[in-house]
């Protein structure tokens, strides 16, 4: 365990360092992302100007769960580049070469890549966005809250890598994943306004089959002291159930990799 | 002429070449309107919505339906080969032969749209016929015909517009990053997402002004009965004031690039 700490570490240093190195590209990065933020946010403009709540949210809890989903969309996007890349190195054969180093190949593969621009733009966002929201919904601040709301952060950042490597799995058995990527990236973007507009089914669906809103909704919900002890507990089994299931399809995975080419 | 009906065809050509990835694309663009859709339902549903945001239950689902797909068919992309044109030398073809860059260009990405407009329109004119008949929005056949037009207008005008940003190829270094902010931007602030007049005051006036809402937000709002005729008339004015301002933009940059371009490679 403290092994790969340190070796991630180590990832970070170095992906850290060849941004530096061409600093234009950094700034660049961030404006990109910036862009994206302005989407976003105009989901925040619109609630505040209808001044209506959803359910039991008011505008700004509302506020409290975007800058949740802002701020997990910076974890996510931290390593999501090395999603996107797995197909490429199963088409040319490039998983050879790590194959025989000694540490977890699934770890290695997944976190060699962190892209800085995208994790700190949208986490000083969220968080921003998430202290502001917490603030003037005049939720209460203890220990209880925060660990709570840090908890289930957690519990999302487990949950999201977990459920978004799946469809890059595909890759193995079909070589090309095509426009799946794309299409998961969509679904990743429900989680920008809370589960509550959304129909029943679209709910219940979202939460037990493919539990994307477990991920940014749950900690928002622990805070408002909302969360069901029976919820609770799912948003603590889904994370480790679907991370199961990751490593399990990975291990199957990996049995079905042919080497491409040299 | 015959030459550029080639380029037009060879466009369309082009854009059937990747079949799949082009349904797929058009696709991962569903979950959006799902999104919206279901967040304006809510805010419909549970406010006063309608006096908010100046747009009535009907009209914003067709907005939100029909940007997403005006957006696609008007949005450019040929910025990153013109720049790769400009660095690794490939505009000196175009330079020896007796084709015009821009023409070659404008008809390339007419063609390119050919088979969208072919997947876009039966479900544009189904949407239409839908909000016509159920929602009871006040489309006409003459409605539909500025609209066609004033689609027509805004292709040619977010054409020009990325013409002359591709065209600053001739002075930055690395446009790649910038290409992809000001797309998004640009996607954003021409009503491709949302309508950006719904906050009303100072954003409105800016809007209407600012060439970017002619691009997607004003034929929109033709169709789904917001705009009068009268405010159609000046904004299809403005059209084509912007395309004539930024067809002599383009010609300026092209001229003073030229001058700069040396044509290494190729």
């Amino acid at each position: 365990m403290k092994r790969y700490l340190k070796l991630l570490g180590v990832f970070a240093k170095y992906s850290l360092m060849s941004v530096l190195e061409y600093r234009i590209n950094f700034v660049a990065g961030v404006t990109v992302e910036l862009g994206w933020m302005l989407i976003k946010l105009f989901y925040v403009a619109i609630v505040y100007k209808a001044g209506v709540s959803i359910g039991i949210l008011t505008p700004d809890h509302i506020l409290l769960f975007i800058g949740t989903y802002v701020l997990m969309t910076g974890i996510y996007m931290l390593y999501y580049n090395n999603f996107t890349s797995l197909p490429g190195m199963v088409q040319r054969g490039d998983l050879d070469l790590y194959l025989v180093k000694p540490v977890s190949l699934q770890f290695y593969v997944s976190m060699r890549h962190l892209d800085f621009p995208m994790f700190l733009t949208n986490v000083v966002a969220g968080t921003v966005m998430i202290v502001i929201g917490w603030r003037l919904a005049g939720l209460p601040v203890g220990a209880v809250q925060i660990g709570g709301f840090l908890f289930f952060l957690v519990c999302g950042c487990l949950l999201t890598y977990s459920l978004f490597l799946l469809p890059y799995l595909i890759s193995f058995w079909t070589v090309s994943v095509g426009g799946i990527g794309d299409i998961t990236a969509a679904l990743w973007d429900f989680n920008n306004m809370p589960s509550m507009i959304y129909g029943k089914w679209m709910q219940r669906i979202g939460t037990f089959i493919l539990p994307v809103f477990v991920i940014t909704n749950f900690p928002g919900l622990f805070v408002m002291g909302e969360l069901s002890v029976g919820m609770a507990v799912w948003g603590i089994a889904a994370p480790v159930l679907f991370f199961v299931i990751s490593r399990m399809l990975w291990k199957k995975a990996l049995r079905n990799y042919s080497s491409a080419s040299s | 002429m015959n030459k550029y009906r080639c380029i037009f065809l060879m466009g369309i050509e082009r854009a059937l070449e990747y079949r799949v990835s082009f349904l797929l694309s058009m696709l991962s663009a569903v979950f959006p309107i799902i999104i919206q859709t279901a967040m304006w339902n809510y805010l419909y549903g549970h406010s006063d919505a309608a006096a908010i945001f100046g747009y009535e239950h009907g009209q914003i689902l067709m907005y939100t339906l029909l940007a997403t797909l005006v957006s696609q068919l008007t949005s450019a992309g040929f910025e990153w080969e013109m720049n790769e044109d400009i660095k690794m030398g490939g505009l000196n073809k175009y330079l020896v032969r007796p084709v015009s860059y821009k023409w070659h260009r404008f008809f390339g990405f007419m063609g390119q749209k050919i088979p969208r407009f072919m997947v876009i329109g039966p479900v544009a004119a189904c949407i239409i016929a839908a909000a016509r008949f159920w929602k009871g929005l006040p489309i006409t056949a003459a409605r539909v015909f500025v609209f066609v037009c004033s689609l027509v207008l805004a292709m040619m005008l977010n054409f020009y517009i990325f013409y002359c940003i591709g065209l600053l190829g001739c002075w930055l270094t690395d446009v790649g990053k910038l290409f992809g902010t000001v797309s998004i931007v640009l996607t954003v602030v021409s009503g491709g997402i949302f309508p950006l007049d719904i906050f009303g005051g100072v954003v409105e006036k800016i809007v209407n002004i600012l060439p970017f809402g002619y691009t997607a937000q004003f034929p929109v709002n033709i169709i789904n009965g917001r705009f009068g005729w009268e405010r159609i008339g000046i904004g299809i004015a403005m059209q084509a004031g912007w395309i004539l301002l930024f067809a002599c933009l383009g010609e300026a940059l092209w001229r003073r690039g030229m001058k700069r371009y040396v044509g290494i490679g190729g």
